[in-house]
């Protein structure tokens, strides 16, 4: 088990965000995050992280995490070149004096090329276009190596060539490291995804085969409004009723 | 005019201090610019008042005669660092508020201790306001062993101050201990403040620790490329300024705020007309 969630309640000042959140992730497990703005998806990727404390119950986490935040939620104007952001990466493997060792250096070139940011690597970070920033923060996620990968919507507003890489990447990665990613893209992600986790309030786990049309049409509904079990219709291969 | 400088004892250990006073501003001054805390750092300068009123007080009152305001005004900028420090690592939904609340206290302490020291109170007017012709050997020695802590520590955690200044979440998701880099990086703030403080004083020395890195971050997109212009710029703004002071007979500090300012403001169409160094 790489994440397991107990109980879990999480709330900023009085206003309730997540309420007896319950979930378990295996290790190599490929997982989709989908739910409303505001429904509490940062929120549960902050909870794993540990960078907020729930009000209740356990969040235990094993494994190294990384992390690729939204790209516009980055510094655009900080002066840092693509070369020096992804070997941010390897932070913890500098030696006593600061500096990085040549197999790190190594290693960051050989994700930069696999990312196709070679050409980039030298160039201010704040002059990428949004598709390639994106890549870099990816870059600088992979470099730690780690176990747990957590993905905040990679893919919005970026162009379809660095999403397709991005998604053939996870693909690759599939099974070897447990993967978290948050989307609307529902469409795209389906036929990838091992799991997919309704966030709205609370959490909720469901099968590919079982994501009814709604999560598509983004309207998140869950069990829990009490809807009558008819009230999907069964749709396409992978557009079933909840039950 | 060149001899002004060749002659005069007092005008050339005020251009050393100013060239080693600039190491400090221009390399700690884009961390404040990068970071954006410019308003911390504010408020540590204005704070530094109560800890140099205090120990003018115990100096004059009390018998302390080898009691330094310097070393008052470097115990309370640390402290208000540390403090603040804590503010924004523990009570980030009142930060500006407590930020200026600090500002004005450590002003009010100092004030208060002003008006309880006998005699004239020329050593904190030099402070308040800047007077580089006011520096000793003792000023000297000291700039050079700060200047060589401040740049050491730079060096050897720069990496880890970048990731801190870019993406603290990240930084510790890397195992840096963020709470305790942001407290030394705001630490190493407040000894250039001090340091920077005999040059231009405690009101103006805001403008000598960002004006010349925002300049820089104009023309380039480096961090270390932007301290090495900063520390370049400071030093071009104290010498300029404190000649122009002389010629014109203005208050040396002031004339390099001033000059800071213009230079900024004069940069600004220049950069949109050529872009950013990419």
């Amino acid at each position: 088990m790489k994440i397991e969630i107990n109980d879990l309640f999480f709330s900023y000042d009085s206003i309730e965000v997540l309420t007896k959140v319950n979930l378990q992730i295996q290790s190599g497990e490929f997982i989709g995050i989908m739910g409303p703005n505001g429904g509490g998806k940062t929120t549960l990727l902050k909870l794993i992280m540990g960078f907020l404390k729930p009000a209740k119950g356990k969040v235990t986490v094993s494994g190294k995490i990384g992390y690729v935040p939204q790209v516009h939620k980055t510094d655009r104007d900080f002066p840092i070149t693509v070369s020096e952001l992804i070997l941010l990466g390897a932070l913890s493997k500098t030696t006593i004096w600061g500096t990085y060792p040549a197999h790190i250096k190594e290693k960051a070139n050989l994700i930069i090329d696999q990312l196709g940011l070679t050409p980039h690597k030298n160039k201010v970070f704040g002059s990428l276009s949004g598709g390639l920033a994106q890549r870099a923060l990816l870059a600088r996620s992979l470099l730690s190596d780690p176990d747990i990968l957590l993905l905040d919507e990679p893919t919005a507003n970026i162009d379809t060539s660095s999403s397709a890489l991005i998604y053939q990447l996870l693909e690759d990665l599939k099974g070897d490291k447990t993967i978290l990613l948050v989307t609307h893209d529902l469409k795209t992600i389906i036929e990838r995804v091992d799991r997919v986790i309704s966030v709205q309030g609370t959490a909720n786990a469901y099968y590919p085969k079982d994501v009814c049309e709604h999560f598509a049409l983004g309207l998140y509904h869950t069990p829990l409004l009490g809807l009558p079990e008819n009230h999907f219709q069964e749709k396409g291969e992978h557009v079933l009723t909840i039950h | 005019m060149f001899s002004l400088f060749t002659d005069n004892i007092f005008i050339q250990m005020a251009l050393l201090a100013s060239l080693l006073a600039s190491f400090a501003s221009g390399v700690i001054g884009s961390f404040v610019v990068v970071k954006r805390i410019s308003f911390i750092a504010g408020s540590i300068a204005h704070s530094v008042l109560g800890g140099m009123g205090l120990c003018l007080w115990l100096q004059r009152t009390q018998g302390l005669t080898w009691l330094d305001p310097i070393w008052g005004a470097f115990a309370s900028a640390i402290a208000s660092a540390l403090f603040l420090g804590w503010i924004h690592l523990n009570y980030r939904q009142r930060e500006d508020a407590l930020i200026a609340a600090i500002w004005s206290t450590g002003m009010a302490i100092g004030m208060i201790f002003l008006s309880l020291t006998p005699g004239s109170n020329v050593e904190l007017l030099n402070l308040l306001f800047g007077n580089i012709l006011w520096i000793e050997n003792r000023d000297i020695i000291r700039l050079i062993v700060l200047d060589g802590i401040i740049l050491s520590l730079v060096a050897l955690y720069y990496r880890k101050f970048l990731a801190l200044c870019f993406d603290e979440e990240q930084a510790i998701l890397q195992g840096v201990h963020v709470r305790a880099l942001y407290l030394l990086l705001l630490s190493l703030v407040a000894v250039s403040i001090v340091l920077l403080m005999q040059i231009i004083g405690t009101i103006l020395v805001i403008a000598l620790l960002t004006l010349p890195a925002m300049l820089a971050t104009l023309f380039t997109n480096r961090l270390a490329v932007m301290m090495g212009l900063s520390v370049i710029l400071c030093a071009l703004y104290s010498i300029i300024g404190l000649t122009a002071a002389s010629v014109l007979n203005w208050p040396p500090a002031a004339t390099i705020a001033l000059l800071s300012a213009l230079s900024y403001l004069l940069a600004l169409p220049i950069k949109k007309k050529f872009g950013k160094y990419r």
